[in-house]
């Protein structure tokens, strides 16, 4: 009796296999879809730069496939939603290089989940592309087959280091940062390349997102002798607080730093429009206007999607533009090498000067940052039109 | 610097002693602690700023309506969350069910409003240079409400009828309902106006703490802090502990910063409960068997 | 080939083998699904399956902590948290040399132990509320340090989880050690859950008063369940730092905390399959209703209020086939006392219980005022007065539950201590409630074993492995429930889940579940309320029959006639004073009493 019941389980078994292997294998034929695994967080509590590289990249995926697609075939992008929670990015990454067999991964967006998912995507050996800024990310001997199109933390930093350093010469710097894994990891990796560039980085802090008041924060900054505020944090109701705090102390030092002192949620949250004027944040010199107008590539690309009637009131250009990037980057590799996983890497490893919209990527087979370092700059946060910012003062144009 | 802690302090301070009182009118009534108490206080915020701001009510009714929104959850509190559970009440359910409510709430306003930080409207147009200008009106907002709520309070506890009921309710229910009290619609009351009491906090202290969902999980738990310290059930307990917790964050958080703060009250929390679970000035437990 | 053929005792034998499997039959479709998950060959399948398999791991322990002891712990993600960064700091040489991952997970588990305890303290003294908000406020305490303190923690960019060597690297050995893990957890948890450790928890939750009088030292007892659900809830965030293969402060979120909550109450309290399934569901559920994902916290919040208000018994409630088969209807009590000698020790020696100028106040109102009273062995001493007078106040002295203001208490003259209910068990001073005091959940049979919970011998370690003491203790234990059940008449109904009685049989339960301490005295509150007169007359045959084997019994009822019938001396009480006192033929000519109580 108990050898029956052994045979019916392995019977039920060996089914159970040749059905779900029957599933796993399809016959690739040329005219499939080449699938593209997409993890942006479109809910969750940091998702308005997820939903803007949305947009640019649906736009973008729309546009190949109209014009054909890679060599007749249809790019198909499967989109899981990570939520903005690493557990939920795990699953997807799983589903995504096992069950779907995607050909490359674009994302996750937010450093959060990336952090995750690079790992996992490394160990399955699918090529990944991502814009997150955590410099952690990129290691051509952990994950040799994962590719940043963006700049890193270290390049954003040091731009804004070189705008507060350099071009407006000022010496004395007070950084502060919230205490998120961004906020913190940012301040404790720009206060020595502060100091490295000669500056004296007067006051440091991390400061509690949630805490209502930081005139305390603000004051010892003011007693330090700050001649500028370096703030990191991705919370505008953080930032709204820092700037309208030092709107009511009448106290007139620059604030520079990361791209959310410009957001629109961070204007909501201001209690005078003034308290807005000399901010200046991270921008990319590819989307910024400079004696009041755009560089060639992204004017024109602004006319094509003005024509289609793709409205920036809500969204930022250098967002739209990232993803559209993204989508253009993986297109142009898998129609150059194909889907096989090394010839993607090889093709990207000798990536040059690649003319994206957002920026100009390189790539060589030491080094999978791609984005140049003169292209990240500072805006005016007070002058948004159509998506995009004027360059902040003193740069040479 | 001093006075900056003493004003945010005690404008901070008031709303966490108000909350506290949200708490314990609750209990009174009912012998139950509700998780809903933070999320009056965050709904008050949010829908002050969503009616005055975003729809353009003006201010006054804006409040009065956002007051009745708060009444109006404070009886759906009692007739959904605590009354089917509170004949088995040595179960505790109803830190279930109040917990599920409350989530059910804030999860409805994260997708309908959004989970960021939104500014609140300036109340009341005051004259730069006029005498009530000197503290900011996101000071002394919460504090007058406050005052106005516990003053109110004592003479509703100890001067009408309806008040002396309340009391009786809250002292023996058994002997209440044997009096001929109408138990279930006192207790009615006391919900509604816990919704009240919740949402004026909300509302005037978010001039400095904005229209956030965030503020729900911190309003329950820094508005529980003041009733565990003065024991439940007391609103003078609950104000004096208010106002202490208050001060002491906002000194700490000149001081030493955030973090420390957060992990000193809660070490304060935790080792008061350790040694006197009726709080400081509590009285001890009632009878058990 | 037995079935076709079988004789009436073989097919007796067989029903009872099949009702073993009919429990068991989930299990072990369970353990054959999860063994055989990896022919799917779908490591998408597999990573959920993983997840499952360590929140599971938690849950199980939580399951000790919310399902049986009824503590409220919402922030116990904070223990998964712990676990995560020890197990990964550890490893990653953040700390020192480089750990073996192993090595590192069992860290995990040891910081969790610790820290479950030190969360865990205030529920000792205080329930539900306090012990919730602790739990959240210690939630958003850890996540705090882990961002603030970097050099161990990575702060915000966060540090890579272990990755586990042979025999369990990544993938299915991965998936094995999961599943492994959470099957130990499960054996573990279910062991504790039938063990008499498992009946006194859930007596705390729903019975707490009789728990005590039953002897169950709650402090002790919460604290090793405190360890064990900490202990497990490390081992969980090791093994989560390694699926998450790289965490960060941000993956700790308050909706996980939530989510293991509401799998063990959806799952069903006092259950150990409830909750696994609920585990899984609340799991694999948002991996594939893609468009709910948004609303999946405010879903799981109506599924809780859902829960509560109409299905409180959960998963598992709707799973017990067995208790919805219909009783019998007219159902009679007969106790057998002649079963007593088995019950009960006989002892020759006279006991006493010696009340002196006892007093004691409620604010202003004297409950007791000076009040003296003897219960000897051998003898039913009936107390008697109107309502107020301080009966069931004078019994709660005794047990232990009030403190008096003044007055001795002696115990075969030597001093017995006030307060302290949980020790009256040790004495063998056992009672009944007024209000009957059943875990209405659990079994008729349970509740009578959980009266005997001090005889048992084999530690919660012991309980915990089901070691031979263990299993002699419920073998004991049983035997002595299923013989007091028989004694008082209703060991047919000892299957069937006490919330399914008549009041009347709630009051012999009572009776049962004191005759397992073998009680040298027995207090019984108004045993005789609601009964009818048949069943009083049983009730005092049965009194006195216990008293006859040498129990010294006090008797606190409104009854006259049984009072007179069965006493053999009587207190009457009246504002808190004995008003009179002396033999059932005294207090009846007693003109006083005759005239205020007993009726012309």
């Amino acid at each position: 009796m108990s050898i029956k019941r052994r045979t019916v389980l392995t019977g039920s078994a060996a089914g159970v296999v040749s059905l779900t292997s029957g599933l796993a294998a399809p016959a690739i034929a040329q005219s499939d879809p080449i699938k593209i695994g997409y993890l942006p967080a479109l809910t969750g509590p940091s998702s308005s730069t997820g939903v803007g590289i949305n947009r640019g990249t649906q736009l973008a995926v729309e546009e190949i496939n109209k014009a054909g697609g890679i060599k007749g075939r249809k790019i198909e992008l499967i989109t899981r939603d990570t939520q903005s929670d690493p557990t939920k990015a795990v699953n997807a990454v799983a589903e995504l290089t096992q069950r779907a067999k995607a050909s490359m991964i674009w994302g996750p967006v937010n450093s959060g989940e990336a952090l995750a998912a690079t790992p996992l995507i490394a160990r399955d050996k699918v090529p990944m592309l991502h814009p997150c800024w955590v410099d952690e990310l990129i290691d051509v001997k952990k994950y040799p087959m994962a590719f940043r199109i963006a700049p890193t933390n270290t390049q954003v930093g040091g731009g804004a280091n070189h705008y507060v350093v350099d071009v407006l010469k000022l010496k004395k710097v007070a950084v502060v940062s919230d205490t998120t894994g961004y906020g913190t990891a940012s301040a404790n990796t720009y206060v020595p390349m502060l100091k490295a560039k000669g500056a004296e980085v007067v006051y440091t802090n991390h400061v509690d997102a949630a805490n209502p008041d930081l005139k305390p924060e603000l004051l010892r900054m003011q007693s330090a002798g700050a001649q500028a505020i370096m703030p990191w944090s991705v919370n505008a109701g953080f930032l709204s607080r820092i700037l309208n705090t030092r709107g009511a102390m009448g106290w007139d030092v620059p604030v520079v730093g990361q791209t959310t002192l410009g957001s629109g949620q961070t204007k909501a949250l201001l209690e005078k429009p003034e308290n807005w004027n000399k901010v200046y944040s991270n921008n990319f010199r590819n989307c910024c206007y400079v004696n009041g107008k755009l560089p060639p590539r992204a004017a024109d690309y602004v006319e094509r999607l003005k024509k289609e009637k793709i409205e920036f009131a809500d969204t930022l250009l250098w967002w739209v533009a990232l993803g559209w990037d993204g989508a253009f980057m993986m297109a142009d590799a898998l129609k150059n090498a194909g889907t096989k996983n090394e010839d993607i890497v090889a093709y990207m490893n000798k990536v040059k000067d690649w003319p994206g919209i957002y920026g100009t990527v390189t790539w060589t087979p030491e080094q999978h940052n791609g984005f140049p370092d003169q292209e990240v700059v500072m805006c005016e946060v007070n002058s948004l039109r159509d998506g995009a910012f004027n360059i902040a003062p003193g740069y040479s144009s | 610097m001093f006075a900056s802690i003493i004003s945010y302090g005690l404008a901070v301070g008031a709303v966490y002693a108000l909350i506290g009182i949200t708490y314990n009118v609750m209990f009174s009534a009912s012998r139950v602690f509700s998780f809903t108490a933070g999320m009056l206080g965050m709904l008050g915020g949010v829908l002050g700023a969503l009616f005055i701001k975003d729809w353009g009510i003006n201010a006054v009714l804006g409040f009065v309506a956002v007051l009745a929104c708060g009444a109006v959850l404070g009886l759906v509190t009692e007739i959904l969350t605590v009354r089917p559970v509170l004949k088995n009440i040595e179960q505790h359910l109803y830190v279930l069910s109040t917990l599920a409510f409350a989530l059910m709430i804030q999860q409805v306003t994260a997708i309908e409003y959004g989970t960021e930080a939104y500014p609140f409207p300036v109340l009341i147009p005051i004259d730069a240079n006029s005498i009530l200008a000197i503290v900011d009106q996101k000071f002394w907002l919460p504090v007058l409400a406050c005052i106005v709520t516990i003053v109110g309070l004592e003479f509703l506890y100890r001067r009408t009828l309806i008040g002396r009921a309340f009391l009786a309710i809250a002292e023996d229910s058994y002997a209440a309902r044997a009096l001929g009290l109408p138990e279930t619609r006192l207790r009615m009351a006391s919900y509604a106006l816990a919704g009240v009491i919740g949402t004026l906090a909300g509302f005037t202290g978010a001039q400095m703490l904005l229209a956030f969902i965030g503020n729900q999980p911190i309003l329950n738990f820094y508005g529980f802090v003041p009733v565990a310290l003065g024991g439940m059930g007391s609103n003078r307990g609950a104000v004096i502990g208010g106002l202490a917790l208050g001060l002491f964050q906002q000194a700490a958080n000149f001081l030493v910063g955030g973090i420390f703060a957060a992990v000193a009250v809660f070490a304060v929390f935790i080792v008061v409960l350790l040694l006197r679970p009726e709080g400081l000035a509590g009285a001890s437990a009632a009878r058990r068997v | 080939m037995t079935d076709t053929t079988a004789s009436t005792p073989a097919r007796a034998g067989a029903t009872s083998w099949l009702g073993k499997l009919e429990g068991k039959i989930s299990w072990i479709l369970l353990g054959l699904a999860g063994l055989a998950l990896p022919l799917l060959d779908d490591s998408y399948i597999g990573v959920i399956a993983q997840r499952a398999c360590i929140y599971w791991v938690l849950s199980a322990g939580l399951n000790l902590v919310v399902g049986y002891a009824g503590q409220i712990a919402i922030g116990w993600v904070s223990m998964l948290t712990l676990g995560a960064y020890t197990t990964a700091a550890l490893a990653a040489g953040r700390v020192g040399a480089e750990w073996n991952p192993y090595l590192a997970l069992a860290a995990g588990g040891v910081m969790g132990a610790i820290f479950g305890v030190i969360v865990g303290l205030p529920a000792l003294r205080l329930r539900t509320f306090y012990f919730a908000m602790t739990t959240l406020g210690f939630a958003t305490i850890v996540t705090q340090v882990a961002l603030a303190w970097k050099d161990v923690t990575g702060g915000g960019v966060g540090t890579p989880g272990p990755t586990f060597p042979w025999p369990f690297e990544p993938g299915w050995g991965f998936y094995y050690f999961c599943f492994i893990l959470a099957a130990v957890a499960t054996w573990m948890t279910a062991n504790i859950g039938s063990s008499r450790y498992g009946r006194a928890l859930v007596a705390i939750r729903d019975a707490e008063v009789a728990a005590e009088a039953s002897g169950i030292a709650k402090p002790k007892l919460l604290i090793m369940v405190f360890l064990l659900a900490g202990a497990l809830g490390g081992v969980a965030g090791g093994l989560f730092a390694s699926l998450q293969s790289y965490i960060t402060p941000d993956a700790f979120t308050f909706e996980m905390s939530v989510l293991f909550f509401i799998a063990i109450l959806i799952g069903g309290r006092g259950s150990i399959l409830g909750p696994v399934l609920g585990t899984i569901i609340l799991t694999a559920l948002p991996e594939f209703a893609a468009p709910l994902v948004q609303w999946s916290t405010f879903l799981y919040a109506v599924l809780l209020l859902a829960i509560v208000l109409l299905v409180p018994g959960g998963i598992a409630d709707l799973l017990d086939f067995k208790n919805r088969r219909p009783l019998t209807q007219h159902r009679e009590i007969v106790p057998r006392t002649e079963l007593l000698k088995r019950a009960l020790d006989k002892t020759d020696g006279k006991h006493s219980i010696v009340l002196k100028d006892i007093a004691l106040h409620f604010g202003g109102v004297r409950a007791i005022d000076g009040l003296d009273l003897e219960i000897r062995s051998g003898e039913v001493h009936g107390l008697i007065g109107p309502n107020g007078s301080g009966k069931t106040t004078t019994l709660n002295v005794i047990s232990g539950y009030y403190r008096p203001k003044t007055g001795t208490m002696k115990l075969d003259g030597a001093d017995m201590p006030f307060d302290q209910p949980h020790a009256r068990a040790s004495y063998r001073i056992a009672r009944t409630f007024q209000t009957p005091r059943i875990v209405g959940a659990a079994s008729v049979l349970e509740n009578v074993m959980i009266g005997g919970t001090v005889h048992g011998q084999a530690t919660f370690t012991e309980a915990m492995l089901s070691l031979p003491r263990n299993r002699r203790d419920e073998k004991l234990l049983r035997q002595a429930a299923m013989q007091a059940l028989a004694t008082v008449g209703l060991e047919s109904l000892a299957d069937v889940r006490a919330d399914r009685l008549q009041h009347s049989e709630l009051r012999f339960i009572e009776i049962a579940r004191a005759l397992m301490l073998r009680p040298a005295f027995l207090m019984l509150d108004e045993p005789a309320a609601g009964l009818s007169t048949e069943e009083i007359k049983r009730l005092g045959a049965l009194i006195k029959a216990i008293s006859r084997e040498g129990t010294g019994v006090l008797l606190v009822e409104h009854h006259a006639d049984l009072i007179f019938d069965i006493c053999d001396r009587v207190t009457v009480l009246n504002l808190g004073k004995e008003l009179a006192a002396g033999t059932p033929a005294e207090i009846r000519a007693h003109r006083e009493v005759v005239s205020a109580y007993l009726g012309a």
